[in-house]
């Protein structure tokens, strides 16, 4: 068998279990209360600000974590995995207990998000192409970078390369297909290096989707650092507000929320049965899945971006900045989603991943959360309003910053409708319609 | 005479099919059970039907539901090949060939929604909600 199955995700096994329909009345419930709270009674002035220092942790802490040593070790590391990744995948038997999908579909898409959560930044530390570039500075001393990353380009490359990636895992004709992922690896590998090489790291803090999505996760981490550079604790909704508000900040974002909700709504029958009946050919069925991914994601930055705005008492350039100034607030909401529904693949998918990897292809996987149905359809549940909570949280304190006065009040309003609104769509389908 | 060859013959099918599945336990649950008797097949058993005629299954997208470790049967009447496969954990795969009323006999050992999809139609069959 030279092509593997097509399959949901590119991985085998089964999906989750809906989530019953009370926990889904309860999460909708404390959703309504929370923002009602949060919008009528909670605090009328701004208490968090990106500068308010954390509680510095002993300074070996900060002498460890940046010493060389321990920077190449990790890169070395980095550099080893994705060398011994790329020979599993090409001496690998050739079918679906290839370790590559599980690799790419888990441990990079959904484990990056995880360690990048308790972590911080972790992808650039990791990330092989950073290693290389490193590497290529210290044996040629005084290098040059031919072009500067140009100001406008934002994390548009971020989104386009985010979007490339949903777009295999879950429009393409078969994303199960070993050689479909190693095509898309050797793309992400030949862009991001050039890009590297001709604009040096900034290129990598702002074009490389997988940096980027890591830089986003780490918005949530526990850890800051202070302006002295030492490394601290800090309340994460402060460190919210240090997201860099580029051109396709909100796209980035957009993308992330709106292909993890598509995920879950192709796997309704609707969407099923309509996509078989319209569609005759495989290539017809993803554009299909194509165009419904990509309306997922425009309504999702639409919406946000007409409910950022939806305020008086703005110009017009002031107006316009809105979105990018409350993109942070949906961070918390992409965790949130992301977790609720990868969670069951990252620790089960990974089990097996790791196994391939080894080569121990019939170790025991233990299905911690599958055999519990009920404690995962409340973690479920759970992560979606711990995120929407955090997200009504964050929008409301930075609408009292940037909303002029008078409108403070029903300036916040539509990001408050807006916001309930991806929970409650969050929670249908996760509820399975 | 004619019964028994038919008996065998049935016992090869879903020894045959099962081997793919690799476990010694799943073979044995399905010899026990003559999976095409279906008048006598207690309740506990859930039982698929599709069908492939000129390129096209049907019914698809079907919705079930069953019980951790209950026998599910898939009955299948087709005029080509094509290849089952039964995304749970662990995997099962099952060869279709161009015969009316082959059945397919597994059970799931984690809950979990699991696809039953014929591989070369590219089509879900049935979406199993394993609880």
């Amino acid at each position: 068998m030279t092509t593997t199955a097509v399959l949901a995700h590119g991985l085998g096994g089964s999906a989750d279990l809906p989530i019953p329909f009370t926990y889904a009345v309860v999460g909708a419930a404390w959703t309504l209360t929370f923002t009602f709270a949060v919008v009528a009674l909670a605090w009328r002035k701004p208490r968090f600000d990106p500068d308010i220092p954390g509680r510095p942790l002993p300074v070996w802490v900060t002498t460890v974590v940046d010493a060389p040593v321990t920077r190449w070790l990790i890169g070395a590391a980095g550099l080893a995995f994705t060398a011994w990744v790329a020979v599993a995948a090409v001496t690998g038997p050739q079918d679906s207990r290839n370790a590559l999908p599980g690799v790419f579909y888990v441990l990079l898409w959904v484990g990056l998000v995880a360690l990048s959560l308790f972590l911080g930044p972790v992808w650039r530390v990791i990330s092989p192409v950073r290693t290389v570039l490193r590497l290529v500075r210290v044996t040629r001393d005084g290098v040059t970078f031919p072009r500067r990353y140009p100001r406008r380009l934002g994390y548009w490359p971020a989104a386009a390369g985010l979007f490339a990636f949903v777009w295999l895992e879950l429009a393409s004709p078969d994303p199960g297909s070993l050689t479909a992922v190693k095509i898309w690896l050797l793309i992400y590998l030949a862009v991001t290096l050039a890009g590297a090489l001709l604009s040096g790291p900034r290129w990598c803090s702002h074009a490389d989707p997988f940096e980027v999505y890591s830089m986003i996760a780490s918005r949530c981490a526990p850890w800051r650092r202070n302006t002295d550079g030492r490394i601290a604790i800090a309340n994460p909704f402060n460190r919210l507000l240090s997201l860099p508000v580029r051109p396709g900040t909100v796209t980035v974002l957009a993308v992330l929320l709106g292909s993890t909700a598509f995920d879950s709504f192709s796997a309704m029958p609707v969407w099923r049965n309509f996509v078989d009946t319209h569609t005759s050919g495989t290539w017809d069925a993803s554009a299909v899945k194509t165009a419904g991914l990509l309306l997922f994601v425009v309504t999702v930055a639409v919406t946000f971006s007409l409910a950022a705005a939806a305020t008086g008492g703005v110009d017009r350039e002031g107006r316009r900045a809105l979105p990018g100034l409350m993109a942070h607030s949906l961070i918390p909401i992409v965790i949130g989603y992301v977790f609720a529904h990868y969670l069951t693949y990252l620790v089960e998918k990974g089990q097996q991943t790791v196994h391939a990897l080894m080569g121990s292809h019939d170790a025991e996987v233990y299905y911690l959360l599958s055999m519990h149905p009920s404690v995962l359809a409340s973690l479920k549940v759970g992560f979606v309003l711990l995120g929407h909570v955090a997200g009504v949280i964050a929008a409301h304190d930075r609408a009292l910053r940037v909303l002029p006065k008078g409108h403070q009040m029903t300036g916040q309003l539509a990001m408050m409708l807006v916001m309930v609104g991806y929970t409650f769509t969050g929670l249908y389908l996760l509820f399975g319609g | 005479m004619a019964a028994t060859v038919v008996l065998t013959g049935a016992v090869l099918a879903t020894a045959g099919c099962t081997s793919s599945t690799e476990e010694p336990a799943d073979r044995s649950s399905a010899t026990a059970a003559p999976a095409l008797s279906d008048q006598q097949a207690p309740p506990a058993r859930v039982v698929i039907d599709v069908t492939i005629k000129d390129g096209q299954a049907t019914p698809v997208n079907q919705q079930v539901q069953a019980a951790v470790k209950q026998p599910v049967i898939i009955r299948v009447t087709s005029d080509a090949e094509d290849e089952l496969h039964v995304h749970a954990s662990p995997e099962h795969t099952f060869a279709v060939k161009p015969e009316s009323l082959q059945s397919f006999q597994f059970a799931v050992e984690v809950p979990g929604k699991v696809d039953v999809e014929l591989h070369d139609l590219n089509r879900v069959v049935a979406t199993i909600t394993v609880q």
